[in-house]
């Protein structure tokens, strides 16, 4: 997969804070990216930089393998920002329309692509509708095709699962999904982390500005884990814990969750259980999920605090 | 290039189409005639004859010629009352009268200036003045007939007047009546286009930081084509209107004109434009009327613009925020009452210099002649002033709108406002 996007040493500075400092990633072709992290560690100050809102105060954007020019390459981006709307009066045809002229696109292509795009969410009878008149769902829905109809090799999306109904949202799941298999490169950001672990392939993980964590969520999770297993177990005995490889994290009466022991592996545990006659259901290993991760890795700071209570 | 002009014809076409726009376009000029019209009937149809008892104790004043005075100005009857005196002294509304003159004993060589016309309710000096010149002529009369004027005489004494009119040697169309009239109504046009629409503009931009879609829109353009194309297509729908105007008004005078010469109102009308597009330089006032108003109208609507960027939904917040561009325009018309009484005084040669006030106060100069009142290099120095002072407000306005547009949260203050333009980008 070639890349896409190279994000280099950028930072932006506001006068009062680091709003983004001394980032750098990459972004393949195809790729479902995960840009995490809490509300105002940066993600939207870097989105806006890599859409040309913002210039950035130093560091380099590469496009499609050229250095990123917003007046030209913002045709083939497609930004959802967070705070997004539409004009109010306007006829929801017409928006689609006017939306995908501004990108660039010549009166009859839009007009094709709106027809289109319609026509597969189902959204052909709107097209005389007023804009006030859509339910929240159904602007959200609007506010996607205006994002994606001028077929844009990187789609950017901030919180877009915001307020969506569960069945809209699997809606825009499936499509973000059907994007990328047509080429499509979707970067996705966000703070909910199990939105993330569902659908993207790669993340990086940002907090104050700055990069903490980044690479495929296995591979996130493999670097993360604490050995902890869940057993398929009655609760044990005092007796049994004595000698056993593994330490009782949480106890219930079917179900114990353990940690390994430094040393020991599974197969340890497993011998120990059988030689104890213990009748195993399950055995399974729990990997931590990157609330975890994020939580353990800027501690309990006010940041991490808004996770633990998600 | 393509993407400002999307944005232009969306912002004239919704608007354009607005019933709001339509009803405004149609019933500005119906109401403004509705007016001039209603008035004139009304002061023509609510005239009440003032009944006013002469209690003559000069002897000079007889019925016959009162009656005569009263035939000519019908709004107020005088009569001579002598029996009945003491009623109308005491209660002259009892009487069946609405005031009373009492007539000194009069020296006709004299005359006298401690006359009154008393009365129980007021009445103004107009009303006074009409029955002082009634009184009068029958006064001049009878001095004639003392002195020995015969009728042929006093005609002479009449009519033999010296008339002094203002003419000015370099444009001899000049009309300073004339000029006043249309410096008037081009002035206070620019003024009503400059704060309704420079409003809109501000209301417009609002409206897309409220809606939140003005980071959707600026991913695809830059900021300078959004407010570029806002303010292009607010200025296209105002000079619609304009030009709309301006049809009807020839239509109403080509009708009325094919029509027939009758003694009508409108009639009357058709006179006065005659008289307007015969007596003045019309293309070269037509021409700095476009110029000013446009020059004008990106002058404010940019300022407009910046204000609506930077603050939020509050309306409060913008009426606060731009109350300072709001006075520069009423400033502007407080210099062009001064400019028009005075066309070539300080006043209105700088007012019509500097670009915040030239749109107004030049407007309401150049009627009285080019290069009579107002030398070309006054009228050419105005306008490059204009075009610089636009392009720094349009820049200034730029570096506001770009940072504004994306900002929630407080209103920013004109301090920080100057600090966005001047930081670099």
């Amino acid at each position: 997969m070639s890349e896409l996007l190279r994000v280099e040493h950028l930072k932006k500075y506001f006068a009062n804070q680091k709003a983004v400092d001394d980032i750098s990633f990459s972004v393949s072709e195809g790729e479902i990216f995960g840009l995490l992290g809490p509300n105002g560690a940066g993600k939207t100050t870097l989105i806006r930089m890599i859409t040309g809102i913002f210039y950035p105060d130093s560091g380099s954007i590469t496009f499609q393998g050229k250095p990123f020019d917003p007046i030209h390459d913002v045709r083939h981006i497609g930004y959802m920002p967070e705070e997004r709307g539409l004009y109010k009066k306007m006829k929801i045809g017409e928006h689609a329309l006017y939306l995908a002229q501004l990108k660039g696109l010549s009166r009859t292509d839009a007009l094709h692509q709106v027809k289109q795009w319609f026509e597969r969410l189902e959204m052909q009878s709107w097209w005389n509708k007023k804009v006030e008149d859509l339910s929240k769902g159904m602007s959200q829905k609007l506010q996607f095709v205006s994002t994606v109809l001028h077929e844009p090799k990187l789609i950017i999306l901030d919180e877009p699962f915001s307020g969506l109904d569960p069945v809209n949202s699997n809606l825009i799941k499936d499509e973000i999904h059907r994007l990328a298999k047509n080429g499509s490169t979707i970067l996705f950001s966000t703070h909910r982390m199990e939105q993330v672990e569902e659908i993207c392939e790669k993340i990086i993980l940002v907090n104050k500005g700055e990069k903490i964590l980044d690479g495929t969520v296995g591979a996130i999770k493999q670097q993360f884990k604490q050995n902890h297993f869940r057993i398929g177990i009655p609760a044990p005995t005092e007796e049994l814990l004595r000698h056993a490889p593994f330490d009782l994290i949480r106890t219930s009466e079917q179900q114990q969750i353990v940690q390994i022991r430094e040393g020991k592996s599974t197969n340890d545990v497993l011998r120990y259980l059988l030689d104890q006659s213990i009748p195993i259901h399950s055995f399974e290993e729990l990997l931590p999920s990157l609330n975890e991760i994020f939580i353990r890795l800027v501690g309990d700071t006010p940041a991490a605090r808004q996770f633990q209570n998600a | 290039m393509y993407k400002t002009f999307i944005i232009i014809q969306r912002e004239y076409l919704t608007r354009v189409r607005k019933k709001t726009f339509i009803i405004s376009t149609l019933l500005f000029p119906l109401l403004y005639f509705g007016l001039i019209f209603g008035m004139g009937y009304l002061a023509e149809n609510s005239k009440q004859v003032l009944n006013i008892a002469l209690i003559d104790e000069s002897g000079y004043f007889k019925q016959t010629e009162l009656d005569q005075e009263n035939a000519i100005d019908p709004s107020s009857k005088v009569s001579l009352v002598s029996s009945k005196a003491t009623d109308v002294l005491r209660d002259p509304e009892a009487a069946g009268f609405d005031g009373f003159i009492r007539m000194p004993a009069l020296d006709w060589q004299k005359g006298n200036d401690s006359i009154f016309l008393e009365s129980k309710k007021s009445y103004g000096s107009g009303t006074t003045s009409a029955v002082q010149a009634k009184l009068n002529r029958i006064w001049n009369r009878i001095k004639n007939d003392s002195l020995s004027i015969d009728e042929s005489k006093q005609a002479i004494l009449q009519m033999s007047q010296l008339s002094i009119r203002p003419k000015n040697m370099e444009d001899a169309s000049a009309n300073a009546n004339l000029a006043e009239v249309i410096g008037y109504i081009a002035g206070l046009l620019i003024y009503f286009i400059l704060l309704i629409y420079g409003s809109q503009v501000m209301m417009g931009v609002m409206e897309e930081k409220t809606n939140r879609i003005a980071e959707v829109l600026v991913s695809s353009v830059r900021p300078f084509q959004m407010m570029m194309g806002k303010i292009i297509g607010i200025g296209a729908v105002a000079l619609t209107q304009f030009l709309l105007w301006i049809g009807f008004v020839f239509l109403i005078y080509n009708v009325t004109k094919a029509s027939g010469n009758n003694m009508s109102a409108a009639s009357e009308i058709v006179g006065t434009m005659q008289e307007v597009i015969t007596g003045i330089n019309m293309p070269l006032i037509l021409f700095c009327f476009g110029f000013y108003f446009l020059g004008g109208f990106f002058f404010y609507a940019s300022l407009y613009a910046a204000i609506g960027s930077a603050v939020n939904e509050d309306l409060r917040e913008a009426q606060s925020l731009s109350f300072p561009v709001t006075m520069l325009v009423i400033i502007s018309i407080a210099l062009m009452t001064t400019a028009i009484a005075n066309p070539t005084g300080p006043i209105a040669v700088w007012g019509s210099l500097i670009p915040f006030s030239s749109p107004i106060v030049m407007m309401a100069r150049i009627p009285y002649g080019v290069p009579g009142t107002v030398p070309w290099w006054q009228l050419g120095l105005s306008m490059l002033l204009l075009i610089l002072g636009f392009l720094g407000t349009v820049w200034f306005a730029a570096k506001i709108y770009r940072t504004g547009i994306l900002m929630y949260g407080k209103k920013p203050s004109w301090g920080e406002m100057l600090k966005w333009v001047f930081r670099k980008s």
